[in-house]
């Protein structure tokens, strides 16, 4: 009985081993993308019920006056612009999330993980990746493009934790936002028509 | 003499482990893509209004200003006047500190100026910071008038 009970805490304690090994608490949270062609065909909800959530049709013809619009959300939600084409009329941008801490405990593996670090610079260093870029990354690409000669259509997409958003809420949050810039704007610059402010279903966002 | 640990727990604890350590990855909030409380004080901060029409003089004064405080320029947007530099940050200097500057035509002859700044990952909420953005802008432009 002795020699039984001696052999199961080395057993516990090798399993315990593996397992810290093998799926640490950020290991097991975050996937490892070792190649960005993992993304590439990685939606899971329908394309149609993406799409919805992520476009607005705007009754306005002013374009730069919307891509305006658009870099002071941008502003008002703490993103930092990284692209901007207003003869494409693309705008997009990253800001950095809180970073993630043990909820209970310490893990040793965070501790690579330096909170004021941005990225990790090096291509041959051994972490949990991605190696490109940090999974607190928030990215947004924001298009706005004619719909026809009285609309506008604007389309959002963000990506989270290396993955795009589907959810719709983060969406209506974003155009929330995005109306209340539009409406400051044009109160700004003096105009009087009323802003432009319509949701239309996708089915006919073309 | 009994000197050994009872181990019965260990194999308890080493399956929660196992559950607490593969939980599904985080997922975004509702609130990811709305602005906070916190950002819309900033807003004030990193606002100033000047005295000016032309917006091609102001983005000009605003280039000026960035490259006074060390940043080198990443793109510079005429039609949508917007202005973003980085540079690396004493003491350290692996430390990267993020700008984006808009200009926006206001009614009444006046041009709105706002700056939003990143430390490495977080946004710089000192508002000494951004006076002392502001100041510089201001006598970049008038250097610039002279």
């Amino acid at each position: 009985m002795r020699a039984r009970r001696r052999r199961r805490p080395g057993l516990a304690v090798v399993a315990a081993g593996l397992l810290a090994a093998a799926c640490s608490p950020y290991m097991g949270r975050h996937e490892l993308q070792w190649d960005s062609l993992d993304q590439i065909w990685r939606a899971e909800a329908s394309q149609v019920k993406v799409r919805n959530a992520q476009s607005r049709v705007f009754d306005t013809s002013d374009r730069l006056g919307t891509l305006e619009a658009v870099v002071a959300t941008f502003q008002d939600l703490g993103f930092q612009i990284e692209v901007l084409d207003e003869a494409l009329g693309i705008v997009s941008g990253k800001k950095f999330t809180g970073l993630e801490k043990p909820s209970v405990g310490f893990d040793p593996s965070y501790v690579l993980y330096d909170a004021e670090s941005l990225v990790v610079f090096s291509r041959t260093y051994r972490s949990w990746g991605p190696f490109w870029h940090r999974s607190d990354l928030v990215r947004l690409t924001v298009t706005v493009r004619a719909r026809n000669e009285k609309q506008l259509v604007v389309r959002a997409a963000a990506q989270f934790q290396l993955r795009p958003i589907e959810a719709p809420e983060p969406y209506q949050a974003f155009f929330r936002t995005l109306e209340q810039a539009m409406f400051s704007e044009r109160h700004a610059l003096g105009v009087v028509t009323p802003h432009p402010q319509l949701v239309l279903p996708l089915a006919s966002v073309r | 003499m009994r000197s050994e640990v009872d181990v019965r727990w260990l194999p308890a604890l080493v399956l929660g482990l196992a559950l607490v350590a593969c939980a599904s990855p985080p997922q975004p909030t509702p609130d990811l893509l709305a602005p906070d409380d916190a950002q819309m004080n900033l807003r004030n901060m990193q606002t100033r209004s000047f005295d000016l029409t032309d917006r091609n003089q102001a983005l000009r004064g605003v280039i000026a200003a960035l490259q006074d405080l060390g940043f080198i320029i990443e793109r510079a947007n005429e039609p949508l006047g917007l202005v973003t530099g980085a540079r690396f940050a004493e003491p350290r200097w692996t430390d990267v500190v993020g700008i984006t500057v808009t200009v926006r035509p206001q009614e009444g002859g006046k041009m709105l100026i706002r700056a939003n700044a990143i430390f490495n990952n977080e946004p710089i909420t000192d508002p000494q910071i951004y006076q002392n953005f502001f100041a510089t802008l201001e006598r970049s432009m008038f250097i610039g008038r002279n």
